[in-house]
């Protein structure tokens, strides 16, 4: 069980790095992007190809997330520009009919291009001794990895500047206008951060399995439940609902069985939605 | 310091302020007053920029600023504390009183001063803002507006939801900050309040200038006093 448990915390931080991003995204703007989970798979390939040119694993993991970061970039700079000039309704349906037609693109693009690639990092070394349970050394740094990035988040948003300024955005977009934040700008920053974070989160997955060019869809529904969960646009509660998710994911399925897990997760969602509608960090409006 | 010139702004093509012409001088403070729905507000929100003008020309400090980002306009030393106060909720006292630096640091005088001049947010520093009081969050809004070392301070309705009390506290702050050569542009229902505060006023009415005159001149003015003081 203790095994279950802590593979479980393994897969949570990660679940918690993928729906951070689309936490984020979506508390600064109002976009619910449909396209997280197919960025996290083109960042995971954009790094296979990298490998596939003589790279070494770590110069081509850098390459490949600054990849994956400038199209997030690029994406919030020009598609989504005519999301953000509406308001309200009109601008979530916009973001998420657009941020769908990128998903299906992305997905098409793959399957035609390279449709049996896999990121598989594999890492040497022998198993080493948790608590009791010998966890292999891919999941231990795909874990250390996870927790560093979410360490560094959690200080750059409440111990920085320009991390306060983020959050100011999303708590009150007038009220950072007024003390001069640019909220373009700042969406513009973290929608490339949230690409970087979902190609990252697809790289440490590789570490523990093959991570296949046809999976965005999945990255895409456990992103949306992660963020639903952990309130949208709470940067912590992402990382809360992401460990418990990535404890109900592990059990469900040691117990379960593989496949009614995806179901089981859904129905962690919908449940959170019944019983607390913001999510478990969410900010009742 | 600030020339509007014949500003007209409004909503989603509908103009709201027709031509208003405003001036505000270095050190001078000014009122705006006018019933619920005259403009003023509007105006105001096309004076910082969160509202784009259809019409009209702002210069503020000797510089053209119509049609700029209220971003930009806020960092060039326009601080404008809107009547519903725009805090962050989820963030402490503190938070909220530094970000009004942003994107620098807070000046430790500049935070010393607010806090002097409301005390009962120097214990509160660690409360988060969506927790506080109205009148606590009135000190906030303009101890963050405060934190940017403003040139010109633009506060609308400062007094919204205070009682009397509180509302008169709230003037009292804001002739200190006027004795520390403040500039001052205010709208205000509390009329007596404003026209005490202030030098000179003008009267909107249907998104126009009605009258523009000295302060005092306007608390005598009988059509002022029946409309706005409430005295027949
Ligand atoms: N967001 C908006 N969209 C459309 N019309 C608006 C909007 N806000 C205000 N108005 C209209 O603009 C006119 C002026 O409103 P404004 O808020 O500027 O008046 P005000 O003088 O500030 O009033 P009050 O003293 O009640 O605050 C009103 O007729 C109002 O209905
Ligand atoms: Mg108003």
């Amino acid at each position: 069980m203790t095994a279950v448990v802590l593979d479980g915390i393994v897969l949570g931080l990660q679940f918690g790095l993928l729906g951070v991003g689309l936490t984020l995204v979506y508390g600064l703007g109002g976009v619910l992007n449909l396209a997280h989970g197919q960025l996290a798979v083109l960042g995971a390939i954009a790094v296979w190809l990298a490998i596939g040119t003589g790279l070494p694993v770590l110069p081509a993991v850098v390459v490949g997330l600054a990849a994956i970061g400038l199209l997030g970039f690029l994406l919030d700079t020009t598609l989504m520009r005519p999301v953000y000039a509406r308001r309200g309704d009109e601008r979530v349906l916009l973001g998420l009919l657009l941020t769908l037609g990128v998903a299906f693109i992305i997905d098409g693009l793959l399957n035609w291009r390279y449709p049996i690639a896999s990121l598989n990092i594999s890492i040497g070394g022998d198993p080493i001794s948790i608590l009791g349970v010998r966890m292999r050394t891919g999941s231990l740094l795909a874990s250390t990895i996870a927790i560093a990035a979410a360490g560094l988040l959690l200080l750059f948003f409440r111990g920085t500047t320009l991390g306060r300024g983020v959050r100011s955005v999303i708590q009150d977009e007038e009220g950072a206008r007024l003390v001069g934040i640019n909220p373009a700008s700042v969406r513009n920053l973290i929608f490339a951060l949230s690409a970087v974070l979902a190609g990252l989160v697809a790289v440490t997955r590789s570490m523990t399995s093959p991570v296949s060019a046809s999976a965005g869809i999945d990255f895409t529904i456990l992103a949306l439940i992660v963020a639903v969960v952990g309130g949208l646009g709470s940067i912590l509660g992402a990382f809360v609902a992401g460990i418990l998710l990535g404890i109900v994911n592990t059990v469900s399925s040691f117990y379960i069985g593989q496949y009614i897990t995806t179901i089981v997760l859904l129905a962690a969602a919908a449940l959170t939605i019944l019983l607390r509608p913001s999510g478990l960090l969410g900010r009742r409006k | 310091m600030l020339e509007v010139e014949e500003l007209s702004v409004g909503y989603l093509g509908d103009d709201v302020v027709h031509g208003v012409t405003l001036t505000v001088a270095p050190g001078e403070a000014v009122a705006v007053i006018g019933s619920n729905g005259a403009g003023k507000t509007t105006l105001f929100r096309g004076i910082c920029g969160l509202l784009t003008a259809s019409h009209g020309r702002v210069t503020f400090d000797g510089e053209d600023v119509s049609g700029q980002p209220a971003h930009k306009i806020s960092r060039r030393g326009l601080a404008f504390v809107p009547a519903e106060r725009h805090l962050f909720p989820g963030m402490t006292v503190k938070e909220n009183l530094a970000l009004g630096a942003y994107p620098g640091r807070p000046d430790p005088a500049t935070m010393d001063f607010v806090l002097s001049l409301f005390p009962q947010l120097a214990d509160r520093l660690s409360q988060h803002a969506g927790t506080m009081s109205g009148g606590e969050q009135q000190m906030v809004a303009v101890g963050r507006a405060l934190v940017s070392r403003p040139r010109l301070l633009l506060l609308d309705e400062p007094t919204t939801g205070l009682a009397p009390k509180l509302a008169k506290a709230a003037y009292e702050a804001l002739a200190t900050l006027r004795s520390e050569g403040l500039t001052l542009l205010l709208a205000e229902q509390q009329v007596p309040l404003a026209l005490d505060l202030t030098d000179r006023g003008y009267v909107l009415e249907n998104g126009r200038v009605q009258l523009e005159s000295s302060s005092e001149e306007l608390r005598r003015n009988p059509e002022v006093r029946r409309a706005y003081l409430g005295i027949t």
